[in-house]
Parts: structure tokens; C-alpha cells; sequence
């Protein structure tokens, strides 16, 4: 089944790339579009593969970005011997999930100031502070963000991690971590050519609760309070339930 | 070109995704963690919440979550243990009706200081540093009571106390006769009590079985035989109300998690309940007492000790 499904990519590229020749212009597709949450979900891995019409050397740059909002930075400070969250900045427009991937360093692709223009880098996200709060050592506060967001997955950087083939082919792998956010995940696939930008392909990822997983979500937030009875009922039937059975016993 | 998305292994089909938590756990951890609980809770009458929340955020459950998705896991093996209690004739309903009530009130001032607490972001800090405070209490009260009794039993002397000792507090307004604990007090002292467990068990994602049993013991006089009954009693109303509450105000509750750690509670409530005539019941607590020494002095470490980041993110959903 795997191996058919993957001679059938492989084939479908094949004819796509054909095409793409002739349009000068780049496709992609996903394995997977739509990320369910179930009751199993460990995270995903998803192929993001295509075509593009490709001369040595050129380059192609992947971001993927999930939805945005307000992310708020801690600080932690010893008070009477122990360690307080004592200070927070709140972020707006901040992604809940960003993956950069590359065929290479991306400094070797664009030089800094074009990298700041188009966003891409970790640095270069037009994430604005909430508005009506002074801060200090503002740069501290951008880099803890940064700094947290990559160690919990929920943002990368992976240079060198696109495959390019033949220059035609390209191929990249994005990890969804577990605790992902659900929402529309927008991805940008950008074709480069001596630091030009040729052609570019718009995707979406769709991630979802699904199954029982969602029903219980969305019922503990639409319904709380029955939903609070319910779990109420539930522990005193297995209680009761419980009683009568080692009773017996 | 290989293609490949699935990641669930034949090793991860034990993880359960908890909807609430939002995230992935192993599910036999849990319910062994539960059934672990459930045995010390049948073996010694109390110590379900106290020790289980503290584990839980230890296996990386979001404090908030964890007090309460135990709050709502307590009902179980509390009812399950009342029908025994009730049974033998250990239950001192008015007296527990009296605790409830306050119970009832505290707990729903409880679930209003968690939500504010949450709001301020300092509501990990006060679960965690409630737990370091009332584990080391009762915990070394614990250990220095059960080794006075090993050390006691073994020079052949056994004293018995008074029944109860007479103070101000009976001196209280409201008295009220208690027939089944042949206590003539004032009312006002075991809705007091109620009212100050009621807090703590919403805080803090326990029954309070823990405070509430030697305030009965200490304060109001009761008979030992009644005691953990009638605690039992009025801990199903408190953890029921802590849970409603939790569920409406903060959306907390995952019944996943709390359906998983009852399960393995109300069975080892069973069992244990069926080994207490053969361990000792002071080298039982000298173990627990251990046990919750150790827990409070996890969670003092991650307290006092330089944070690897002093920096940390909340994603708001």
C-alpha cells in the first residue's frame, strides 16, 4: 500500500514537472492536508513535496505559519528564596506555530536586508508588543520568546533539510509536535534564483480536534456546567458501581 | 521516495491524547499511579488527592488541570467508601451534612481565588507552594506520631489519652446536639472547618480528608470510629462542587484523565481496604509519611532551585 502510493507520487511528479517546465512556475502538494486530533495523536509528520522549474543553484525556502495571536513572556526573579513569576510581556501577531525550512543556510540564499523585508528568519517576524506597556531591555523579552518557542517545537528552523533533485524535484518534511494549536496553517513554498524570487506556491494545512477528542473539548467549553454534572455522575455510577461489584466478591 | 505521516507505532498505541490537557500520556502510568493511591487511601483512609495531584503535575499535567481532574476523580473512590462506612454503622450524617455545607461555601470561594489566582499568573506558584507547607506538616506530624508509637509499643507502654480535651472552642454560640458522636457543640466550629477545607480542596485538588480528619479527631472530639466516614461523606460533596465549579469557571476538568486515575482508585480503595488488618497501621503511616516527605521536598527543590530559563511562555488559546 505504501510502496503504490508512493510510485503514484512519484509518477504524478513526474508529469507535473513536465508541465512546470513549460509554465515556469512551481507545484506542490502535501501527504497530508488535514491534521486531525484523536484520542491517539502524537504529533504528525507531513511531506511537503513538488516540482519547480529549476536551474543549478537555485534555491527553495519553506515557511509554514499557524495561526497568530497573544503569546505572553514570563519572567521569573527569586523572592525570599523563591522563584516568582514576577514580570510579563504580552506579544500580539506572535505565530503559535512557524516552521522555516531551506535547502540550505538562508543567509547563503539572501542577504539579511531581503531576508527582513520578505520575514523569513526568526528574527524577522513582525511580532509587535501589546500596545500600552512600557518595556525595558526589549530585546531580552523577543529573544526568551524565541528561545521557549524553539525548545517547545512549536517553532523551527531547519536549514539544509529540503531535498532538491535534478532541479526539478523538491522534497521537505514539516513535524507537528503534540501540543500543537489547531487552526489554519498557511504554507509558503518560495522559489529563489540568485537571491530572486521566481515563482511561489500558497498552501494550507487544516488542523483539527476530531473524534471523541473534539466532542469532549467542545463540550467541557459550550456546555461547561452540564459537563461538570456529567463528570460528577460518572465518578459516583463507577464508585457505586465499584461497591456492588467487590461486594459480591 | 518514501511517503510516510503515520506515527503511531505499535509502542505509542498506550498514549491516550487528553483533550482538556491537551497532550499525550501514557495510559497505564496513570492508571497505575491511580491504583497506587487508591490502595494508600484503602489501607490508611486518607492521602487520595494530596499525594495524586503533586504526581500529576510531576508527569507534566498542567497544575490547573490537575487539581481539577482529581477534585473530579475524588467522587469515586469517596463514594465507594461512605457505602462501606455507611454499611458498618461509621457515618455521622448530620455532622457530615454540617461539614458540607461548609465545605460547599469554602470550596466555591476556592474555585473564585483559583480563577483569580490564574488571572495574575501566580496560581502554579500557590498550588505548588500550598503543597510544599501542607505536606511538610503533615507529613512530619505523621512521622513523629507513628515512630512515638513504634518506640512505644516496643517498650510494652501504651497510654490513652483523654477522649477529647475541653477549650474555648466549645464555648462557642449555636450549640447543637451531634447523637450519633455524643457531641453537644456549637455548629459554627465544623462549618468553620468545612469552610476552610472546602478552600484548600479546590485549591489544591484535594478531598481534604487529610485536614479534615484530625480536625474531627482534635477539635471537635469525634470518635476515631466515625471519623474517616463521615470525612468521606462530605468529601464526595466537596470534590463534586469543586468539580462543577472548576469545569464552568475554568474549563479545567479532563474527564479522560479522571476517568483513567478512578478507575485504578476505586479498585485499589478495595483491595487496600482488605489489607488493613494485616499491615501496621503505624508502619503504614510511617511509609506514607515518608512518601509525602519526599513529595514535598520535590516540589520545595523545584521552587527554590535557579529555573533552567528564568523566561517562560504561555501560548494563550
Amino acid at each position: 500500500m505504501k510502496f503504490l502510493t508512493s510510485l503514484h507520487i512519484l509518477v504524478l511528479v513526474f508529469i507535473i514537472s513536465y508541465d512546470v517546465k513549460a509554465k515556469n512556475q512551481i507545484v506542490a502538494d502535501l501527504s497530508q492536508e488535514n491534521v486531525k486530533i484523536t484520542t491517539d495523536f502524537l504529533g504528525a509528520k507531513i511531506l511537503l513535496f513538488g516540482a519547480y522549474d529549476g536551474q543549478k543553484g537555485d534555491d527553495i525556502i519553506v515557511v509554514v505559519t499557524g495561526p497568530k495571536g497573544l503569546v505572553t513572556v514570563q519572567k521569573k526573579e527569586k523572592v525570599f528564596g523563591i522563584w516568582v513569576n514576577t514580570k510579563s510581556v504580552n506579544y500580539i501577531n506572535t505565530p503559535k506555530y512557524l516552521n522555516i525550512s531551506s535547502n540550505r543556510d538562508i543567509n547563503k540564499i539572501l542577504n539579511q536586508k531581503t531576508q527582513k523585508i520578505s520575514e523569513i528568519g526568526l528574527n524577522n517576524l513582525k511580532i509587535r508588543l501589546q500596545p500600552g506597556k512600557k518595556v525595558q531591555k526589549e530585546k531580552e523579552w523577543r529573544e526568551a520568546l524565541t528561545r521557549n518557542m524553539l525548545k517547545s517545537k512549536l517553532w523551527s528552523l531547519n536549514e539544509n533539510s529540503i531535498s532538491l533533485n535534478k532541479n526539478a524535484l523538491f522534497r521537505s518534511y514539516l513535524s507537528l509536535p503534540s501540543n500543537v494549536i489547531t487552526g489554519q496553517f498557511e504554507v509558503k513554498i518560495l522559489h529563489y534564483r540568485n537571491s530572486k524570487l521566481i515563482s511561489k506556491e500558497l498552501s494550507t494545512i487544516n488542523v483539527s480536534k476530531s473524534g471523541v477528542s473534539a466532542e469532549i473539548y467542545n463540550i467541557a467549553q459550550n456546555y461547561s456546567t452540564l459537563y461538570g454534572i456529567f463528570a460528577v455522575i460518572l465518578a459516583v455510577l463507577v464508585g457505586w458501581g465499584t461497591n456492588l461489584i467487590f461486594r459480591k466478591v | 521516495m518514501y511517503y510516510h505521516t503515520c506515527t503511531n507505532n505499535n509502542e505509542n498505541f498506550m498514549y491516550i491524547y487528553l483533550p482538556i490537557a491537551e497532550q499525550p500520556i501514557h495510559s497505564l502510568a496513570i492508571l497505575g499511579v491511580g491504583t497506587f493511591l487508591g490502595l494508600i487511601m484503602g489501607l490508611v483512609g486518607v492521602g487520595g488527592g494530596f499525594l495524586l495531584t503533586p504526581i500529576m503535575m510531576f508527569l507534566g499535567i498542567p497544575p490547573p488541570v490537575a487539581v481539577a481532574s482529581v477534585a473530579n476523580q475524588l467522587v469515586a473512590p469517596s463514594v465507594s467508601g461512605v457505602l462501606s462506612h455507611w454499611k458498618r454503622g461509621n457515618v455521622d450524617f448530620k455532622m457530615g451534612t454540617v461539614l458540607l455545607l461548609g465545605g460547599v461555601v469554602g470550596s466555591s470561594i476556592g474555585v473564585v481565588i483559583f480563577n483569580f489566582l490564574g488571572k495574575i499568573g501566580q496560581l502554579d506558584l500557590v498550588i505548588k507552594s500550598s503543597y510544599v507547607v501542607f505536606l511538610t506538616l503533615i507529613g512530619s506530624l505523621m512521622l513523629s506520631e507513628s515512630l512515638n508509637l513504634i518506640l512505644r509499643k516496643r517498650k510494652g507502654k501504651v497510654s490513652r489519652g483523654k477522649l477529647h480535651q475541653h477549650n474555648w472552642l466549645h464555648g462557642l454560640p449555636f450549640k447543637t446536639r451531634f447523637r450519633k458522636s455524643k457531641l453537644y457543640i456549637s455548629v459554627l466550629l465544623p462549618i468553620f472547618i468545612g469552610i476552610i477545607v472546602g478552600i484548600l480542596a479546590a485549591l489544591m485538588g484535594i478531598g481534604g480528608g487529610f485536614i479534615i480528619v484530625p480536625a474531627m479527631i482534635y477539635l471537635l472530639g469525634m470518635p476515631t470510629s466515625l471519623v474517616v466516614g463521615t470525612s468521606l461523606f462530605q468529601i464526595i460533596f466537596v470534590a463534586a462542587n469543586t468539580t462543577i465549579l472548576q469545569a464552568s469557571q475554568n474549563q479545567t476538568v479532563d474527564i479522560v484523565l479522571a476517568s483513567i486515575l478512578l478507575l485504578g482508585s476505586v479498585v485499589g480503595v478495595q483491595v487496600g481496604s482488605r489489607f488493613t488488618n494485616i499491615l501496621k497501621g503505624e508502619y503504614l503511616r510511617l511509609i506514607l509519611s515518608t512518601l509525602i516527605i519526599l513529595v514535598s521536598l520535590k516540589l520545595l527543590t523545584d521552587l527554590i532551585t535557579i529555573p533552567s530559563d528564568i523566561f517562560s511562555v504561555i501560548i494563550n488559546r
